[in-house]
């Protein structure tokens, strides 16, 4: 097992990186007994703002949980998470949704969007729920890098997976969150359409600053993030900076060893 | 395949119920209207056999004159039967009967019983022969001076009075006092059937309620060994033409009949909201097995790829129904049972007090409550059924069920059926006739059949139109809400559509009440010149003695007055007019002092003179006349209690809304009638006088017929709408149980739609919709169809309310009025009740949990 860097422990170094999101010892455990599951075994890390981490690992190592409790979506049965200096575990149902809606973006593998809405209402459906305008020169600006300007007034039934999911994208940029999950983004769809969307992604991050959280299987897609984070049985057991397809793919195959 | 089915049903218990819950209640209120029939019937067989227990044979008239209100009147018979009756070989003992109406009025001035409606008061003599006599002295003595009376048991405790009191008893003589001497029961029971009854001697009754040497019937002991038969028949050889003696037992068997019959009416009066609130439960059961198949579109395909026939997915649709529908008709025959209590007090309501039995459920009703029900199910269920054994076994492999776009064919036979309804309804209404209720049922059942065809069709436009301020008053949950609305159309309207049945009768009753109310007030405005009305809000049976009209015609500052009554009389016309009922022939003739009745009311006279008419002198309503072909100069045959008359017609005219279809002078009325007693008097206060001074005397004079009300018009005007209320407020109460089922069914549908759009709903959760956002939006698209089905049931009620003043406004319904604030009341209360069914499936979808909901199918 591969030993963590100092970045993933709170306050240990002097001068750390600016931690969007950061999680401490966190354990999540389905189940009792016979039963029990420990998905989360003891996770510490951390996710840099203004980058791209990839999380990676073998189906059932703990990625979508990781992701749900460092979201909000889901509790840890112990240890911590912070969203910046939001400590999620002190926070009650509504302010759990409320930090959803106002600080994070989601993108899902699929039914991102709700089907009675159109493209544009699904993008600022965040802010609408939260009573905000949405800024319009914004808006227009991640309409034009999404590529969805023609597209606007269509419903999701009206619009390919790959549009549905630039959609999705769209939405999660619309609101400026501290920080986009996105849990297997390109999973249902073909390469073009999935390098369109990565590609979108690592934009984000580079022009707008964005930091985003990536859960993939896809080694390729681990390639447009700046670092990988390696999960197996609830751990973490590596982590790359720079990754690339076929390091990526090298450092997976291992896995199965 | 029948596993799959149960396996299905065990899955979906939730569901199950609240579908049956539709089922349940219609079945509830008619079963409760069949047991009530049941246990009523029981006990009136029971107490009828026991009080006519002694008694072998009747001696009566032959003549029976018919009623339009179906209580008929027997002609008396001469006193002096009895001589011939007694010597009749065979007759131990024979006594006469007379009856006649008596209210009694308590010691401290209060009329016993409720004199508007309720149970009748009447007044007999007290039998002396035991075997004839069906009271039994309870407490005190009976009867034996002319100021002593017995009365039954329960007007003394009604009334609070007891042995020794002093009560006064309203008849067709002036008031008179009376001293209780005794208390008396009817067989088992404090009263008979819950009228209220005075018991005086024979003298007494003679003189207060027979025509001079006549009594009502005569009862017969025989003697012993001698069989009812044989005494009947000894009579029959001796009694005149025109008299008939009976057995008990038929005598028995005719009561007993009269009692169903009115029963009968009262049952078909709550069978016909038993069949509304059915009626919508069917819609709610189709609209869940057309939704809840539809979401097991995928399931069904998948049965059907690995090898299931159509007809097997038809039948396990129908199995599932055949479960539902006789679980759920079990449980309402249950709950009707129990439910029969509480219509009894209704029953109490409308005049027939029964006395508390166990509840009977004969093996009939309860077959009729499943058979209804089950078949009720089904037949809701077929047409889902049948949709889905036609997904075809691709479908499995499509993610979503799409609801396909209305065809043009449904647009075409919705119309169809719309315009079938229609002209039902009109045809129904302007007929008359037997098959009237049924046309305008049937009528009325199409048109909602219809609409409800139509819906889908209109339904995603209309929802968005309605809901159009949503968006800008409620911002995404708005917009949601009225989206979703709209993305079913077949659910929504069919949903709103069972809402529709129940608001639209409510708008129908409101706006025919309110026309009536004001086709009233029209007819006293434009043809009544008098300036007060004594009511002795009595109508059929029943009313004050003429000593008050008689004091009246000389009070000062009356200028012309007249008491007003109406008889009963079977008329042989030449033409029989529309084909009514049994009673087609039975008139309702309006008696007034004529001279007087031009200065009171206008006539509107076409032909002849109404004025001034002589005793056996007629005028008839223009219609009827033409109707009947009658012009003046013609004589009718008119069959009275007292006799046969040959009427003359001397006069037409136009005002039958005040004064009824047939006019006859008091002459004609005291030597026809067997009472005078007057339903009313009608007042013209002298040029000068005060009509409130004249009022207050008027009061005064009044004063010792409690029962009376000296009204002005406007007040009169008022106590007639007052009376409108009390039925509207009932029929308002039965027609709440139809919308309580569709509320039930808006909840169904809204749970339904929460299930199915799990994933949409953690989507949203997720991206930060607060839980009390998740409420909302359901809770607005529950008040959108509601809104949706209450506007669709106002238009139709409108259409019917409207249909209806045309069809009767030659018989005084003449104004067709719309009551506004009433309709809006009803539309926010549509509202609320939203709010209310959304309770529930809102509260679910604000519960589910973010998670689960995401990863859900
Ligand atoms: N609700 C739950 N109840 C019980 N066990 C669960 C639950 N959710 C996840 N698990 C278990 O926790 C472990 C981690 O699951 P998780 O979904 O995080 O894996 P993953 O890495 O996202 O896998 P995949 O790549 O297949 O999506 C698995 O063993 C899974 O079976
Ligand atoms: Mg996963």
């Amino acid at each position: 097992m591969t030993t963590i860097e100092s970045t993933t422990g709170p306050g240990t170094d002097p001068q750390p990186p600016v931690l969007a999101a950061r999680a401490f010892d966190a354990v999540k455990v389905y189940g009792t007994g016979d039963t029990e599951v420990r998905a989360l075994d003891g996770v510490t890390c951390g996710f840099e703002r203004a980058r791209f981490t990839a999380i990676m690992g073998p189906s059932g190592s703990g990625k979508s949980t990781l992701m749900h409790c460092v979201a909000g979506l889901d509790s840890l049965t112990s240890g911590s998470v912070f969203l910046g200096d939001t400590d999620l575990t002190t926070l009650r149902e509504r302010e759990l949704t409320e930090l959803r809606r106002d600080r994070i973006g989601f993108v899902f593998q699929a039914f991102n969007l709700v089907p009675t809405l159109t493209a544009a209402e699904n993008i600022s459906l965040p802010m609408d729920l939260a009573g905000r305008k949405p800024d319009s020169a914004w808006m227009d600006e991640v309409v034009r890098t999404v590529g969805l300007a023609d597209r606007l007034g269509h419903r999701p039934s009206e619009l390919s997976g790959g549009q549905q999911q630039r959609v999705a994208v769209a939405r999660a940029l619309a609101s400026q969150p501290e920080i986009i999950f996105a849990d297997e983004p390109t999973g249902n769809l073909d390469s073009r359409s999935g390098a369109e969307i990565l590609g979108f992604m690592r934009r984000a991050v580079d022009e707008l600053g964005q930091t985003i959280v990536m859960v993939t299987h896809d080694p390729v897609a681990a390639g447009y993030a700046d670092r990988a984070l390696f999960l197996a049985d609830g751990r973490i057991v590596d982590e790359m900076a720079a990754p690339n397809a076929e390091r990526v793919l090298d450092r997976m195959k291992r896995f199965g060893d | 395949m029948l596993t799959a089915t149960l396996r299905s049903l065990a899955a979906h218990k939730a569901r199950l119920a609240m579908t049956g819950l539709a089922v349940v209640l219609g079945v509830a209120l008619m079963s409760g209207t069949l047991v009530l029939t049941d246990t009523v019937g029981r006990t009136f067989d029971n107490l009828f056999s026991n009080v006519y227990a002694g008694t072998d044979a009747v001696v009566r008239s032959t003549e029976v004159v018919k009623s339009p209100f179906g209580q008929d009147q027997r002609a008396p018979i001469p006193a002096d039967t009895l001589a011939s009756v007694i010597a009749t070989p065979g007759v131990a003992e024979a006594e006469p009967t007379v009856t006649g109406f008596a209210q009694i009025i308590t010691p401290s001035g209060e009329p016993v019983g409720d004199p508007t409606g309720g149970a009748p008061s009447f007044g007999a003599n007290w039998g002396l022969v035991t075997g004839l006599n069906p009271f039994t002295i309870a407490e005190g003595e009976p009867p034996t001076g002319p100021d002593d009376v017995v009365v039954d048991r329960a007007s003394a405790t009604k009334g609070g009075f007891g042995i020794g009191d002093t009560v006064t008893l309203l008849t067709a003589q002036a008031p008179r006092p009376f001293t209780v001497r005794g208390l008396a029961t009817f067989g088992d029971s404090d009263s008979p059937a819950g009228a209220s009854v005075s018991l005086v001697t024979l003298d007494v009754a003679s003189e207060l309620f027979a025509v001079p040497g006549t009594v009502n019937e005569i009862g017969v002991v025989a003697t012993g060994g001698t069989s009812e038969d044989e005494v009947v028949a000894a009579l029959s050889a001796r009694l005149p033409a025109g008299i008939e003696a009976v057995t008990a037992a038929q005598r028995t068997a005719e009561d007993q009949s009269a009692l169903g019959q009115a029963l009968g009416f009262f049952n078909s009066f709550l069978l016909v909201f038993a069949v509304i609130a059915l009626v919508v439960g069917a819609f709610i059961i189709y609209n869940t097995f057309s939704i809840v198949l539809a979401q097991r579109t995928r399931e069904l395909a998948l049965l059907r790829a690995v090898g299931a026939t159509r007809r097997q997915v038809t039948l396990s649709v129908l199995t599932e129904a055949l479960a539902v529908g006789v679980l759920a008709s079990l449980v309402g025959l249950g709950i009707g049972a129990v439910t029969s209590i509480g219509l009894r007090s209704l029953l109490g309501a409308a005049g027939i007090d029964i006395p508390s039995t166990s509840i009977v459920v004969s093996p009939t009703t309860a077959a009729i409550a499943i058979g209804v029900g089950t078949m009720i199910t089904l037949a809701a269920a077929v047409f889902p059924a049948l949709r889905a054994s036609r997904v075809p076994p691709i479908a499995a492999l499509r993610t979503v069920a799409v609801e396909p776009k209305p065809p043009v064919i449904r647009i075409v036979v919705g119309i169809g059926i719309l315009g079938l309804g229609v002209l039902n309804l009109v045809g129904g209404l302007t007929q008359g006739g037997d098959t009237a209720l049924f046309g305008v049922g049937g009528g009325a059942l199409l048109i909602f059949i219809g609409v409800a065809v139509l819906g889908p069709a209109f339904a995603r436009p209309a929802v968005r139109l309605l809901a159009w301020p949503l968006p800008r008053l409620r911002g995404i949950t708005g917009t949601l809400a009225r989206e979703n609305a709209a993305r079913n159309p077949r659910r929504t309207s069919t949903t709103a559509a069972a809402l529709m049945i129940g608001v639209a009768l409510v708008g129908f009753i409101a706006i025919f009440a309110a026309s009536a109310k004001a086709s009233i007030d029209q007819i006293i405005d434009e043809s009544f010149t008098g300036d007060l009305i004594i009511d002795s809000g009595q109508f059929v049976a029943g009313g004050v003695s003429t000593d008050l009209a008689a004091s009246v015609k000389t009070a000062p500052g009356v200028a012309a007055s007249t008491g007003v009554r109406f008889l009963t009389a079977n008329l042989d016309l030449p033409e029989s007019s529309a084909p009514a009922g049994p009673a087609s022939n039975a008139a309702f003739i309006l008696a007034a002092d004529t001279t007087a009745l031009v200065d009171i009311t206008d006539p509107q006279p076409t032909a002849g003179r109404v004025s001034d008419l002589g005793l056996n002198e007629v005028a008839v309503a223009s219609s009827v006349a033409e109707s009947a072909g009658l012009a003046v100069g013609d004589t009718v045959p008119a069959q009275f209690p007292t006799g046969e008359r040959t009427l003359s017609v001397v006069g037409t005219f136009d005002n039958r809304a005040l004064l009824g279809d047939w006019v006859v002078d008091l002459a004609t009325a005291d030597a026809a009638a067997v009472d005078r007693l007057d339903v009313q008097v009608w007042v013209k206060v002298a040029d000068g006088a005060s009509v409130t001074v004249v009022q207050e005397e008027l009061k005064v004079l009044a004063a010792p017929w409690p029962t009376a009300d000296v009204l002005d018009l406007s007040e009169f005007k008022a106590s007639q709408a007052e009376q409108f209320d009390q039925i509207l407020n009932l029929v308002y109460a039965l027609l709440g149980l139809a919308v309580i089922i569709a509320l039930v069914g808006i909840a169904n549908t809204l749970a339904l739609s929460v299930y199915e759009r799990t994933r949409e709903i953690g989507l949203m959760r997720a991206v930060g919709m607060e839980r009390r956002q998740v409420r909302a939006v359901v809770r607005w698209e529950s008040v959108v169809i509601a809104v949706f089905g209450t506007l669709l049931g106002l238009v139709i009620g409108l259409f019917f309310g409207w249909v209806m003043v045309l069809a009767l406004s030659s018989q005084g319904l003449g104004v067709l009025s719309v009551p506004v604030p009433t309709l809006v009341v009803v539309m926010v209360l549509a509202g609320l009740a939203g709010v209310v069914a959304a309770l529930l499936p809102a509260r679910r979808a604000g519960r589910l949990d973010v998670l689960t909901a995401i990863g859900s199918e």
